[in-house]
């Protein structure tokens, strides 16, 4: 059984006008009722991707579908059954958050019942007469969610919903997210540059640098995917006699006069040392190298301490 | 339907917001000083108003009006609707809901004219308040006795209204184009004072900014009387108006990069 996909993006490509190719190749697959969390450092290329799925930018190369459909010819049709927030809030500052709603509940046609039962769920309902302008920035991106929630939207697109926020409002933001998720099956794209906060609520991981997909799968096949991007260092006297000495157990390659072959474990690590000294190789060095991915989160992780 | 729902929508946005500020004082503004000068100096009007006290003092007003203010805060209100969005940040909001490009060009063009019809209503009904007001402080004045020339204001209301029309599509386009407010503003007054300037042309009435003036000039005399119900700059603003709509619209559905 195949759980059927929200958002598919094929062969995805994306430049800006100084010709920097920001998108290469994107394909996006988030499934039915998850919590994808997408994530990459900044200038990754994650805001270019939403922006893109609710058509903010002109699509350049590439297919874009929403619930199924091409995102050009059905454009109200997709935007009509999903809610966004892309960057900051977008709210007006000299209204109330009743009146911002209204102004969306109008737009959507949602009936003004759904303006107070938005503003409960976000726990805003007793600002009163309190504008925005005056609002916390907690508040407003609880605001400006309330307005992505509005139509009741089976897709959520969150870029960055927690940037700004306290600790506090991190984890109301993130509560929030996974009740929607769970009590309504709201299928949620959110976006972030720290690993951390992605990895407590997502069902689903999307890794993006610079411009490309890294990764995407459900979050237990992150851990193995690790291990298995993961290469094995060698640097000996004699590379050539070790590539002999290790080719017929192990897929060994020479790279700039270093050895690498898949990383297993640390026995392994300790079996090839043995192996290369009793051969009477001198081993300069031997350790596991960062792949690609490891490296990422290094960077994601490094710069949010 | 779903641009008269838009508009609504628009008109919410508006609700305390500096166009609409702009145009309660704007419109109160001239009213006000007449009302001033007739209560506190009724000895330099009394003459002057005695005959055709409305006429003398509706000409008067919206001879001014008509040359620089009323341009003028048709430029700025141009400018203040869609900065609304570009100062909260919010055109992606807009983009990103489900309303069709033209929805959303035309409703807020809609909340545009229904501002300046506000500006209108507002500036017309002020000045009529002065009057009376004058009048009831000094009897002496004659505002309550003499009739009003419906007719001609009506007149006056509507050519003004059409002669703007060329202004409001070029602001809006400009105001639509350049994120950074001064810009399209700046243009405008440029435009406005190099149209005062140029006035003794031959061919001002092809000039947009120069249009509110002329029909001005053109409600009394001789020339209002034969030229029908519109003067000629009146059918060049209404033809600089589609062409201005048609392109400031093009250039929204067309662009690659929205909010």
């Amino acid at each position: 059984m195949t759980i059927p996909v929200v958002v598919k993006t094929t062969h995805l490509n994306f430049s800006f006008r100084n010709g920097i190719k920001t998108l290469d190749d994107v394909n996006l697959e988030v499934p039915q009722g998850s919590i994808y969390g997408f994530l990459g450092p900044n200038g990754a290329g994650k805001t270019t991707t939403l922006r893109l799925l609710l058509g903010l930018l002109k699509n350049q190369d590439g297919k874009l579908e929403l619930f199924g459909q091409q995102f050009s010819g059905h454009r109200l049709d997709i935007l009509r059954r999903l809610g966004s927030l892309i960057e900051q809030p977008s709210l007006y500052l000299h209204l109330t958050a009743k009146e911002n709603l209204e102004i969306y509940q109008l737009v959507y046609k949602t009936g003004k019942k759904r303006v107070n039962e938005v503003l409960e769920l976000v726990g805003l309902a007793q600002t009163g007469r309190k504008k925005a302008r005056q609002f916390s920035l907690g508040m407003r991106q609880r605001l400006a969610i309330a307005i992505a929630l509005l139509n009741q939207p089976e897709l959520l697109i969150l870029d960055e919903p927690t940037n700004g926020l306290d600790p506090n409002g991190i984890i109301e933001t993130r509560e929030l997210i996974k009740k929607l998720n769970k009590e309504y099956n709201t299928t949620v794209i959110v976006s972030s540059h720290i690993l951390n906060e992605v990895e407590k609520m997502a069902t689903h991981l999307g890794i993006i640098h610079k411009g490309r997909m890294l990764f995407q799968g459900p979050l237990q096949e992150l851990q193995q995917m690790k291990t298995r991007q993961s290469m094995l260092e060698i640097e000996t006297n004699d590379n050539a006699r070790a590539i002999t000495i290790l080719s017929s157990q192990y897929a060994v390659q020479e790279k700039e006069n270093l050895l690498l072959l898949p990383y297993g474990n640390k026995q392994q690590t300790a079996g090839i040392t043995q192996l290369l000294v009793r051969e009477g190789l001198d081993v300069y060095a031997i350790h596991p190298r960062q792949s690609d991915l490891e490296q990422l989160f290094i960077e994601i992780t490094s710069n949010n301490i | 339907m779903s641009l008269v729902i838009a508009t609504r929508a628009e008109l919410i946005k508006n609700k305390r917001s500096a166009a609409f500020w702009l145009c309660l004082i704007g419109s109160a503004f001239m009213p006000f000083i007449f009302f001033l000068t007739f209560t506190l100096r009724p000895d330099l009007n009394y003459a002057r108003l005695a005959a055709e006290p409305w006429q003398a003092h509706l000409g008067k007003g919206w001879q001014n009006f008509s040359a620089f203010l009323l341009p003028m805060f048709v430029i700025l209100t141009c400018s203040l609707i869609p900065q609304v969005e570009y100062k909260n940040n919010t055109w992606k909001q807009v983009f990103a809901s489900p309303l069709s490009i033209g929805d959303i060009f035309f409703s807020k063009y809609l909340s545009i004219i229904s501002m300046v019809f506000f500006l209108f209503v507002m500036f017309n009904v002020f000045m009529l308040l002065a009057g009376v007001a004058a009048d009831l402080i000094h009897p002496k004045y004659t505002f309550l006795e003499k009739a009003v020339d419906w007719k001609w204001l009506i007149k006056m209301n509507f050519k003004s209204f059409i002669s703007l029309l060329a202004i409001i599509s070029i602001q809006y386009w400009l105001s639509l184009r350049f994120r950074n407010f001064i810009v399209p503003i700046g243009i405008g007054l440029g435009l406005l004072v190099s149209a005062l300037i140029l006035m003794p042309w031959e061919h001002i009435n092809k000039v947009p900014y120069a249009f509110p003036l002329l029909s001005f000039a053109g409600s009394g005399g001789p020339e209002a009387a034969k030229s029908g119900l519109l003067a000629s700059h009146e059918i060049y603003s209404i033809l600089y108006f589609l062409v201005f709509t048609l392109l400031g619209f093009a250039d929204m559905r067309f662009r690659k990069e929205r909010g």
